[in-house]
């Protein structure tokens, strides 16, 4: 039926101007970029070709390892922390009465929602280490000794940024998920429960597997969407103090813009996309039993 | 008796994360109805002393409702020129028997990792030569080209969920491709469309770098180049203001999302997303 | 099947050709100037053109709006004003916080404002490509020249590339205080580098926070407060770093860097201060919750407004080689202005727009009661007492050292000489470390190439 209708006009017609578009506007642009990475430009003119000595320069920064390490930790934080946390939330909502439950939903996307300026903003006020919320409540409560200028201080500034992006998406994804429960049919678990299966089992058996759709495609989305951080940094402490707490995107914009060394910054860029398509190269591999269009 | 005991922990847990999600709107209310000096003294409390002068500050200082007109424009025209585009695109992949369209997925999915920073000048160069500067369309379209992606991506994973038999019945009654897409498919996937359409303007609404830098006319800026405005200033001290410009900015993107919550929700449960 | 190759091999052909055209122009642009040259003097023209058919003169200007003393310029001076000097011109404005980025994307494309705010973080590259115009001739012939008491303030190499009011060049670093902390507290003004220390320690167990100024970025240990460390020990080391006559290797500028350290551990800047912003660090000395305020005299209008119990003491000195009353730091570069570009199809009305524009920022800075180099020929407001302090300073000092983070580095050092100095405030990196890190930057700068 579909060979009906799939005639060469008509896909031409359906394709065409979606791919039209992404490509002038998005990969397009891509080609100078791959260009100048092996230039010498400082962002207004080049000064000739340099061969690969951006990639080199790259690759020798001690800044490049640095943030590649921020990212990964922000990375390990969403896949490891925020991922089955979202799940096991959702999975409590699933026992809760309706009125929690509307309450909840209706309130876990909203910070996804607000602009990163907005949340980013609000997280500063919460680690201002005099009068900011977080150090206040820890002296509330007795726990004086933990209170630590969060976000100057070299071990926990990364924390601190992961948490507030962390934050910021925990409801979307925890939403995503229980959507997924819900249209798993009543029935299994009947069945499970007659078979004398306990919860936790429950859970293991049926949930996970059934839910590997989802699981999948927020894994994707939380390790990319992880991986291109960069506006919480920026507002937050300028990839700061000393540069320790920048993400590969953020070293990718100073590098590009505030130090003016544009060929290294596209040459960053070039290394960033990489990366990204050997990420998702791996999680199609490795987690998906087939391969997923994520 | 333990299990109602767990049922209760639970029960509270919950609701104080979901306070905490909403504490980013008691956070910039509050602040737009405190002083300039009281920000600093008491930061989270409310207002001991309350002003409302902030509002008519923030309008004074911030050419609001040019932005917030053009913000719409931008909105809306991306939203509408993703969807179509974008649905089309997806139904293509999924429903047509396109040898490449798993070529061009891949394809597509390229677009969730290009930074926009990185493609900006060339971006801007491009505009330029095809005389599209400072045009509402100039801005629209290379948005909706970095928000083509996520949106094929999971458009296609709806098409996907949907049976065959809708194309041979439709094809029986005799309609043509285009037929079938306007008025059968698209109708079918519309919670998918609605849950794309609130996720999109949320996008769109809070976009900033390609706004900033390829807008370079006053008259076309968006509000969150406006907002930023009040952010990256050196020397601007008064939060007072700045909560009640966060508030203005932000208020449309909570009306949407309040208006299409229920529909995400249902669109979500329908279970079709992902399967 | 062959249908769909053909699709495809059109679209690649489209892709291609799209990606010619534009690569093509991008090389025009960014290797030859003289195809560059030739694309827009054909620009030129056809602007010229589409003037003459349309009636009035169409300037673009790019103003900052990173402060407020500039959105005020811009909203309450040149906007309402423009219209009675220049009544023949329509303006096309744009106000932004980040001059540099938008000045990178209009000069790759080639599309420069007529006239633009520069500064001295990015315009070497824009002087370099011949697009930022030398105003001197035209400031000679109409007699604008005239009007500045310091001339030498404008040069750069031996040209004007920007012109202002002249005020940066006599806004310099202060130390404000409370007077009534200090006497609450006992403490007496210090004079040297280690009775300094002493009061930020007394102050610190009397739980008061010493000292606030933005560190966010590298703020203050960028703009000055190294610079001042530096000077408090040798004057001349930081004269030399200006001349390019030094490395950082030098130990006056570890000592200099180490006195930071040395305050940033005894807790003189206070809690996270190295992620201070600008506002909540001045509104952290407006509200009395720090004694003392290190910055810019540009805030002192608004300080002596605000605080009554202000006033402000001159750099501890930490070797005899300095004298507080002689020597200061100014904050002006040549570079920072208004900068018109040399290929504007209406160069004569974009000089006016420039010159107009400057004389608007001299006449607001001298409602503010600073001081300008500009002859607005209004008689000078009355000061007021703290302001009128300053100013005698100011007067009476025989060595004024440029501010060498304006005036000596590159794009690339400033930003990490910041980035870097930030470090400084957290206490836990080292004078040696920055020593180490820095230099070698410092060592590529391209600055006096």
């Amino acid at each position: 039926m579909n060979k009906y209708f799939s005639t060469k006009t008509s896909i031409f017609i359906f394709a065409f101007p979606g791919l039209l578009l992404f490509t002038a506007f998005v990969i397009f642009p891509l080609i100078p970029e791959l260009i100048i990475s092996l230039q010498n430009h400082d962002g207004f003119a080049s000064s000739g070709y340099v061969g690969i000595k951006n990639y080199i320069d790259v690759f020798q920064s001690s800044m490049f390892w640095k943030s590649n390490r921020n990212t990964i930790i922000i990375v390990l934080m969403s896949t490891l922390i925020t991922l089955p946390f979202s799940f096991i939330l959702a999975l409590l909502l699933d026992t809760q009465t309706s009125g929690v439950r509307r309450f909840f939903k209706a309130s876990s996307v909203f910070p996804a929602v607000l602009s990163v300026t907005v949340i980013a903003q609000m997280w500063v006020a919460i680690y201002e280490p005099q009068w900011g919320l977080l150090n206040s409540v820890l002296r509330a409560v007795g726990l004086e000794s933990w209170t630590r200028e969060w976000l100057t201080d070299k071990n926990t500034v990364v924390f601190a940024i992961g948490t507030a992006f962390l934050w910021q998406y925990i409801g979307f994804n925890m939403l995503l998920f229980y959507t997924g429960l819900k249209s798993i049919p009543r029935t299994y678990y009947e069945a499970a429960l007659i078979d004398g299966a306990g919860p936790v089992k429950c859970t293991i058996k049926i949930t996970i597997p059934l839910l590997q759709d989802v699981i999948k495609y927020l894994l994707v989305i939380s390790v990319l969407g992880s991986m291109a951080m960069f506006a919480h940094v920026e507002v937050m402490t300028l990839g700061g103090p000393g540069g320790i707490a920048r993400t590969i995107v953020y070293q990718l914009y100073y590098t590009a813009f505030m130090t003016s060394e544009f060929g290294k910054g596209c040459a960053y860029a070039v290394i960033f996309v990489i990366e990204c398509l050997i990420i998702t190269l791996i999680i199609n591999r490795f987690v998906a039993r087939e391969r997923i269009e994520y | 008796m333990k299990k109602k005991l767990s049922k209760f922990i639970i029960k509270v847990l919950l609701i104080v994360l979901g306070l905490s999600f909403i504490f980013p709107l008691y956070w910039m209310l509050n602040l737009s109805f405190k002083t300039k000096s009281e920000v600093y003294v008491n930061t989270f409390g409310l207002p001991r002393e309350w002003v409302f002068t902030n509002y008519p500050d923030v309008l004074k200082s911030y050419n609001f409702f040019v932005y917030f007109k053009n913000s719409l424009i931008y909105t809306v025209g991306n939203v509408v020129l993703t969807i179509l585009v974008g649905s089309m695109l997806a139904y293509c992949i999924t429903r047509m028997n396109w040898k490449y369209s798993k070529l061009a997925i891949s394809y597509i999915s390229i677009g969730l990792v290009i930074p926009v920073q990185v493609v900006i000048i060339p971006l801007f160069i491009m505009l330029r030569q095809l005389r599209l500067q400072n045009t509402y369309i100039g801005l629209i379209i290379p948005q909706a080209a970095f928000a083509l992606s996520s949106c094929v991506l999971m458009l296609s994973a709806f098409f996907r969920s949907l049976p065959m038999e809708l194309e041979e019945a439709a094809c029986i009654d005799g309609c043509n491709i285009y037929q079938t897409f306007f008025r059968i498919m698209v109708p079918v996937i519309k919670p998918a469309i609605a849950t794309q359409t609130v996720l999109l303007f949320m996008g769109a609404w809070n976009e900033f770098p390609l706004s900033y830098i390829l807008v370079t006319k006053e008259a076309y800026r968006p509000l969150t180049v406006g907002l930023a405005n009040f952010f990256l200033q050196i020397g601007v001290t008064h939060w007072g203001i700045v909560g009640a410009a966060m508030i203005l900015t932000s208020l449309p993107t909570v009306i949407v999302y309040l208006l299409g919550s229920e529909k995400i929700e249902n669109a979500l449960t329908a279970g079709a997303i992902l399967k | 099947m062959s249908k769909i190759l053909r699709v495809l091999s059109v679209m690649l052909c489209i892709i291609l050709v799209l990606s010619l055209s534009a690569c093509g122009s991008k090389s025009k642009d960014t290797t030859s100037g003289n195809t560059d040259n030739n694309q827009q003097s054909q620009q030129t023209e056809d602007k010229k053109e589409e003037n003459q058919n349309k009636g009035p003169v169409k300037l673009k200007l790019l103003t900052i709006s990173s402060d407020e003393s500039r959105q005020r310029i811009m909203d309450e001076y040149i906007k309402p004003n423009v219209g009675k000097v220049l009544p023949h011109v329509e303006i096309e404005y744009e106000g932004t916080a980040n001059v540099a980025d938008k000045m990178k994307v209009y000069n790759s494309s080639g599309d420069l404002p007529d006239v633009w705010y520069s500064g001295a973080d990015f315009a070497l590259p824009i002087i370099n490509a011949g697009n930022q115009l030398d105003l001197e001739p035209y400031m000679k012939e109409d007699g604008y020249l005239e009007k500045f008491k310091i001339k030498d303030a404008l040069y750069f190499r031996g040209k004007i590339y920007a012109i202002s009011s002249g005020a940066d060049a006599y806004f310099n670093p202060r130390i404000f205080y409370h007077k009534d902390i200090f006497a609450s507290n006992n403490i007496e003004v210090p004079t040297t580098f280690d009775e300094f220390v002493e009061v930020c320690k007394k102050l610190v167990n009397a739980g008061i926070q010493p000292i606030a100024t933005p560190g966010k970025g590298g703020w203050a240990p960028g703009f000055f407060l190294l610079q001042n460390m530096i000077m408090i020990e040798d004057p001349e080391v930081a004269q030399q770093i200006v001349d390019n006559k030094t490395d950082f290797a030098n130990p006056v500028i570890k000592n200099a860097a180490d006195r930071i350290v040395q305050l940033a551990k005894i807790g003189a800047f206070g809690q996270g201060a190295a992620n201070l912003d600008y506002g909540p660090a001045k509104e952290l000395f407006v509200q009395n919750k720090a004694a003392m305020y290190m910055m810019m005299t540009w805030e002192l209008p608004d300080l002596e407004a605000n605080v009554p119990d202000l006033d402000f003491f001159l750099w501890p000195k930490a070797s005899d080689k300095f004298d507080p009353n002689k020597v200061v730091q100014y904050w002006g570069s040549p570079l920072a202005g208004y900068a018109v570009y040399s290929k504007s199809a209406n160069l004569e009305d974009a000089i006016k727009l420039a010159e107009f524009c400057c004389e608007q920022d001299a006449l607001f800075f001298e409602s503010t009661g600073s001081l300008i180099s500009f002859n607005t020929g209004n008689q000078m407001a009355e000061l007021k007492p703290i302001q009128k302090k300053n100013v005698e300073h100011f007067e009476n000092t025989t060595t004024r050292i440029a501010t060498y983070h304006l005036n000596a580095l590159d794009t690339k050092c400033a930003t990490e000489h910041s980035n870097l100095g930030a470090n400084l405030m957290t206490g836990d990196y080292s004078a040696e470390q920055f020593v180490e890190d820095f230099n070698k930057v410092w060592l590529e700068n391209t600055w006096f190439d």
